[in-house]
């Protein structure tokens, strides 16, 4: 195993400490909103707090598997050409959701196919392009116009006057 | 006599053009989400929910379930042609699947895949015809405790019988719980958990979430393998599938006892892909040429199947008459049904028998039409799996895209699709089950309610889930799912020291093969 890569053990580790993170944070919020009796009953943090305690204490359990019992030890979580066909996937996903919130979501779609195509798939320019307006074009008809859903639209569709 | 009769009403209802044609719709969508990879059952059904917001209940259950068959046998298709499964549910199929049809023998295994999918899903319909009923009035019994104990018995149970570490399995579920309360308390009114974000303050919707884990995770682990699609030319002939249809009889007796196998696991929320590989192994176990299986073996494409299918329909069951889904799809649909107004459980049959018979004599036809379609469309969907997966890919992602925004029209959905995305790939390389995670989402709400209510009942003493015999049977039960994993670890070793004693040189394969087949 020369090529770097990413050990399963570290990322069990990391995902137990992460989801433990997440059973904190909900025990914080739940005592926040009151853990005790209230005259009607349990307060509405009473439940949340201890399924935030069961999570703290199952992912103690997943870490201690990881740690103590050394599960995983030499098992490769990702390596180097794994991780880049990836990245080649999730980076424009990320993209793609990023330019939507703000764009609208026909022409992210549109941007996303364009980039998406050309980074997996090495499409030629025009190819990617016309695909991603396509795409773009049925979902406008299918959603819009079929089952009169309205997609998410930005400064784009506005200065078209499309609503 | 009474549910055939509401059956027949239910047949009234659903056969109209107009449902006939949802159902065609339903099944071939179900098939191309369970050809494509990265799409399965229980992420398709979501996508397709928010569009079915303004139609009228039953028409679209029928749109979801039909859906749900087709997907499932979508699922078996790929596992033969391609050796690559649509759902994890036809995992199973793919080990005598596709050297059967790799043999060139690919109509002859789909027909047996198709058929005994079919007669499997029959087979569960008709359960549902006959215990449905019982099974809503032994629950209208129930009060606040005695449906805490349900959810706690299928909680318990996910547990008991993954096949994941019970550890791992606890946190996804739990994360489904606490997903659930996120936002407005519905008994008091009060916010929690939202830590001053007012996006928050709606809650966390568990379409985005299946949508992130089920849907853009499955396909960021799909990458990691970079899909060339090794596929098989399947053209369907008439003369072959008759043939293969009359060699059936041969396989009864795998036949019914899968049937057995998939019934019992759907209605206990183990699920169809415990189900489908418990059959397999039970299978080889039992036949008398256990080497053939895994080169093409007939019963080894009929068990599973058979399984997986009747595991999937009588997962319906228990959603239907307890609310208590069975499957992850089946909590997407049960989801769906209170956003319809429906409250899923014993009082729907009373309130609403032309819904429920009416999804009832939907799922006989539902299944009839997607043996047939699925058997004409075949060729056709294994071509859409030659596009090329840079196109494929990403065009999945786009639709997924669309469809977390239409949930709620919520922009903060979009990013928070991504949270759960990453969430399910790091669950799904570590082998954490993302499926309870679903199944507690849904269920958190009324588990949560249930709880309360039984601790106001009771001035908050837990001794309330013990005060009678039917709750404490239901939590006794539950307990012992929780401590399965550790008594079947002591059977396990004991008879293997046993074995070991007996036969060293035998004590190296055995084990392997008593550790596959409780799944």
């Amino acid at each position: 195993m020369a090529d770097k890569h990413v050990s399963r053990h570290s990322m069990e580790i990391t995902t137990a400490l992460l989801t433990g993170a997440i059973g904190v944070t909900v025990c914080i919020g739940a005592w926040q909103a009151g853990v005790g009796w209230e005259p009607s009953g349990p307060s509405s943090g009473y439940f949340p707090f201890y399924i935030g305690v069961l999570i703290v204490l199952a992912s103690l359990v997943n870490l201690g598997r990881a740690l103590i019992w050394k599960r995983h030890l030499d098992e490769v979580f990702l390596d180097g050409a794994r991780a880049r066909s990836v990245a080649r996937f999730t980076l424009p996903l990320v993209g793609y959701a990023a330019v939507s919130v703000v764009l609208g979501l026909y022409v992210g779609t549109f941007l996303y196919m364009l980039f998406a195509m050309r980074l997996q798939g090495s499409y030629r320019w025009w190819v990617a392009a016309s695909t991603g307006a396509a795409v773009s074009a049925c979902f406008y008809l299918i959603f819009e116009i079929g089952f009169q859903v309205p997609l998410l639209k930005g400064p784009l569709e506005a200065w078209l006057g499309i609503y | 006599m009474d549910n055939l009769m509401h059956l027949m009403d239910g047949f009234a209802t659903v056969l109209s053009w107009y449902h006939i044609t949802i159902m065609v719709i339903g099944v071939l969508l179900g098939v191309l989400v369970g050809v494509l990879p990265g799409l399965g059952a229980p992420n398709g059904v979501s996508l397709l929910l928010p569009l079915t917001f303004t139609m009228d209940p039953i028409s679209a259950i029928i749109l979801l379930s039909c859906m749900y068959w087709g997907a499932l046998f979508g699922g078996s298709t790929t596992s033969i042609l391609f050796n690559i499964p649509g759902e994890p549910s036809s995992v199973a199929t793919t080990f005598d699947g596709y050297p059967m049809a790799r043999d060139g023998q690919a109509t002859r295994a789909l027909t047996l895949a198709f058929i005994s999918a079919g007669l499997g899903a029959l087979a569960g319909v008709v359960m549902i015809t006959l215990l449905s009923s019982w099974v809503a009035e032994f629950g209208l019994r129930f009060s606040s405790p005695e449906y805490f104990a349900v959810y706690f018995l299928a909680f318990a149970s996910f547990i008991g019988m993954s096949s994941s570490a019970p550890s791992k399995t606890l946190v996804s579920l739990a994360l489904g719980l606490v997903f659930a309360t996120v936002g407005m308390d519905a008994v008091s009114g009060g916010l929690r958990l939202t830590f001053g974000i007012p996006d928050l303050v709606k809650g966390i919707s568990f379409l985005v979430a299946v949508m992130g884990l089920f849907g853009i995770a499955e396909l960021m682990v799909t990458t990691e393998e970079g899909l060339h699609f090794k596929g098989i030319k399947a053209r369907i002939r008439p003369m072959d599938v008759l043939r293969t249809a009359a060699e059936m009889p041969r396989y009864a007796v795998a036949l019914v006892r899968s049937i057995l196998i998939g019934i019992w696991m759907g209605i206990t929320p183990a699920g169809p892909t415990a189900a489908s590989f418990m059959s397999h192994g039970i299978a080889k176990r039992f036949s008398k040429h256990p080497e053939r299986f895994g080169k093409g073996e007939p019963s080894g494409i009929v068990s599973p199947e058979a399984a997986d299918h009747s595991a999937g329909t009588s997962a319906l069951l228990p959603m239907l008459a307890l609310g208590v889904p069975g499957s992850a799809t089946a909590a997407v649909m049960m989801g769906g049904l209170m956003i319809w107004g429906l409250t899923p459980g014993p009082m729907l049959f009373v309130e609403r028998p032309d819904f429920v018979w009416g999804l009832i004599a939907s799922m006989y036809l539902g299944n009839l039409v997607a043996v047939v379609l699925v058997l004409a469309t075949v060729p056709l969907y294994a071509s859409i799996l030659r596009v090329p997966f840079a196109i494929i890919g990403p065009l999945i992602i786009a639709v997924i895209f669309t469809g977390v925004y239409q949930v709620a029209n919520s922009t903060f959905d979009i990013l928070l699709v991504l949270l759960f995305a990453l969430l399910g790939y790091l669950f799904k390389k570590l082998d954490y089950p993302v499926a309870p995670l679903v199944l507690a989402m849904v269920l958190g709400d009324r588990a949560e309610e249930a709880f309360r209510q039984s601790m106001v009942f009771s001035d908050g003493s837990v001794a309330v889930f013990w005060s009678n015999p039917l709750v404490s049977t239901i939590m006794g039960l539950g307990v012992f799912m929780l401590a399965w994993p550790l008594v079947s670890k002591m059977i396990g070793l004991r008879a293997f020291r046993r074995r070991s004693a007996m036969k060293p040189e035998a004590s190296q394969e055995r084990p392997r093969q008593g550790a596959e087949t409780p799944r």
